[in-house]
């Protein structure tokens, strides 16, 4: 059993909706890079808010290390997995350095002193994420993607065996996209991380993945590797949406063309020669 | 680099401030209408009372003001600082939860109903104080709870509305009061620091100084929380107990303040907002610095407000709120140029 996470027959409800996530069962090997996609809706985001504990499942059990996440305190929890949201710009101007030391909270006694160990980490994370250069600056004086890295450089800094991350790249141009997958797997290679990251860019998924958990919009999943998760059919399926698909290497790319797309009909043509 | 740079850097930062703090209170004890030699007192405590008049007003009157002012400074401030931490407000002070409208409301039953009499620790006024501003805050509590499960934006309505509701009442009490009774009222509302004996000064000393000392203990904490709750939590900090202690502690400090001094304004809201444009964000320096400045700051008030004028004395508040708001305006003109001109 080299399961970090185990999530087992995992139902939630918002209070008088219809069931987000039903009798969802999946397990995280140690060191695997997941990648949790599906349209919007379909409870990607809640899912992730259930695996770091902000909400509570309705049904159905989570397991951290071979221990249920309910037997968890705040301060063991974050001491296993590190968050990584949206990228924002804090009310107050903390700096680089400031943020990143925040990594290191789990770990502290009442007075919230650092020693040299934690000091030690947080310059790490800088250099790891490349962010040594701006750590003096403000926040609020960077860009989307230098912002990204630095709450990257946090969950870094936290030192835990997982990382989960919440789109991490929505907001992103495509260098900057890339540079942070390229930053992900370093971790997972060289740290032997577990990451789960929640994406609806599942070209970028498929490139930097092992496996992925596809979510439907009606509760429906998927989970398996890559290759078996993202074909044509089911994409098309989970999605409701044409795709023109294309194969780099082993792993398919698909992009999703609408009906007035200048190239729709290629779709249709490529449908017929599967034929 | 030296391997604690950063811990000296951050001593160093705070023992500045204390040393101000200590100079200001000294000097302050030398100005008054009464001019003190320090010769005289220095003799000390003559045979007859009354002889060294010098010494007696030092060590009797002007030495527990000053201190009762300082201890006011550092509870203000200290309270604002962490409110605006909990809220994610910038704007959030230490009356914002309800506590000024309670008091308020607390003393004035107490003027208007004549149970304003004397005891041992001080006179009920103080008490019904205290015990105004808890239940309001309580109130709050409660409304904020049962809305909203304590999110930020329902504590904050339902204090701006607890305190609307409330004021109003105080506005008619106020208005069907005699007139003798609102000169006392009105002091109060202004803010008001005047003598109290040695008991009240060190209960409330101790109260207000290990009310401080708990919240120093959850700056690290507050740092989190002014990312927001999810952020918080991803960082290990359980943001319901951590808001819970923040919120009963702040109110515990201002209750006391406001019970011993009535509404000084401008204090909380200022004195963390200056301290943060100067040493930054971080609220494990943010907050001693804080609290020290505040004591500067009331000390420095005080002692204008005790001596500009004679023997007629002006209420604290007054000072303050002069004082304190174009210093405000003068810090916001310099912090958002200072932001232009980086971007």
């Amino acid at each position: 059993m080299n399961n970090i996470i185990n999530v087992k027959k995992l139902s939630f409800t918002f209070s008088n909706q219809n069931e987000i996530l039903k009798d969802l069962d999946f397990a995280v090997e140690k060191g695997d890079f997941l990648a949790i996609a599906g349209p919007n809706g379909a409870g990607k985001t809640t899912l992730l808010n259930l695996l770091c504990a902000v909400l509570k499942p309705k049904a159905g059990s989570i397991e951290i290390d071979a221990k249920p996440i309910q037997a968890y305190s705040a301060k063991a929890l974050a001491q296993k997995i590190a968050v990584v949201r949206q990228e924002f710009i804090p009310v107050f101007d903390f700096s680089v350095e400031q943020v990143v030391s925040m990594g290191r909270s789990p770990y502290l006694g009442a007075f919230g002193l650092e020693n040299e160990n934690d000091k030690e980490l947080v310059r790490d994370a800088l250099n790891a994420t490349d962010t040594t250069k701006f750590a003096e600056r403000s926040l609020a004086n960077l860009s989307a993607g230098e912002r990204q890295r630095v709450f990257i450089a946090r969950a870094i800094a936290q030192d835990t065996p997982v990382l989960l991350l919440d789109e991490p790249t929505s907001f992103l141009d495509l260098k900057h996209q890339v540079k942070i997958y390229d930053l992900l797997k370093k971790m997972q290679n060289e740290k032997n991380k577990t990451i789960i990251s929640v994406t609806h860019d599942i070209n970028l998924a498929a490139q930097y993945c092992e496996n992925v958990l596809l979510i439907a919009a009606d509760a429906g999943y998927l989970y398996g590797s890559t290759k078996q998760v993202f074909s044509t059919q089911k994409i098309e399926q989970f999605f409701s949406v044409k795709t023109y698909v294309h194969k780099i290497g082993s792993e398919n790319i698909f992009i999703p063309l609408g009906l007035l797309a200048k190239d729709r009909d290629r779709i249709d043509s490529q449908a017929e020669k599967d034929l | 680099m030296l391997p604690d740079t950063n811990l000296t850097k951050r001593t160093i930062k705070i023992l500045i401030p204390l040393a101000a703090l200590i100079a200001v209170m000294c000097l302050c004890a030398f100005i008054g209408t009464e001019k003190i030699s320090l010769k005289k007192v220095l003799e000390g405590p003559a045979q007859i009372a009354g002889d060294n008049i010098d010494y007696e007003i030092l060590i009797g009157v002007r030495i527990p003001r000053i201190i009762l002012a300082a201890l006011i400074g550092i509870a203000l401030a200290t309270a604002g600082a962490v409110l605006q931490a909990v809220l994610r407000n910038p704007l959030a002070e230490p009356y914002i939860l309800g506590i000024s409208s309670g008091a308020g409301l607390g003393v004035i039953t107490a003027i208007l109903s004549g149970l304003s009499f004397s005891f041992w620790a001080g006179s009920t006024i103080t008490l019904f104080a205290f015990a105004g501003s808890i239940f309001t805050v309580w109130l709050v509590w409660l409304i904020g709870y049962f809305a909203g499960r304590f999110h930020v934006t329902t504590l904050l309505l339902a204090g701006v509305v607890v305190n609307a509701f409330f004021s109003a009442v105080i506005m008619f009490l106020t208005s069907i009061a005699k007139s003798r009774q609102l000169r006392a009222t009105i002091l109060w509302l202004m803010g008001n620091i005047t003598e109290k004996s040695a008991d009240v000064l060190w209960f409330s000393g101790i109260s207000i100084l290990a009310g401080v000392f708990c919240l120093f203990t959850l700056a690290h904490k507050l740092n989190a929380l002014s990312l927001g709750d999810n952020e918080a939590k991803g960082l290990g900090v359980n943001t319901t107990k951590t808001k819970m202690a923040a919120f009963a502690l702040t109110a515990f400090i201002t209750a006391v303040a406001v019970s011993l001094s009535g509404l000084i304004g401008f204090v909380g809201l200022i004195v963390p907002h200056a301290v943060r444009l100067i040493v930054g964000p971080d609220h494990r320096q943010l907050l001693p610095i804080s609290a020290l400045t505040g004591a500067i700051f009331l000390v420095i008030a005080d002692t204008i407000a005790r001596s500009i004028f004679g023997q007629e004395q002006l209420p604290v508040g007054v000072i303050t709120a002069i004082a304190g708001g174009p210093f405000f305006l003068i810090l916001l003109a310099k912090y958002s140029r200072k932001i232009s001109w980086v971007k």
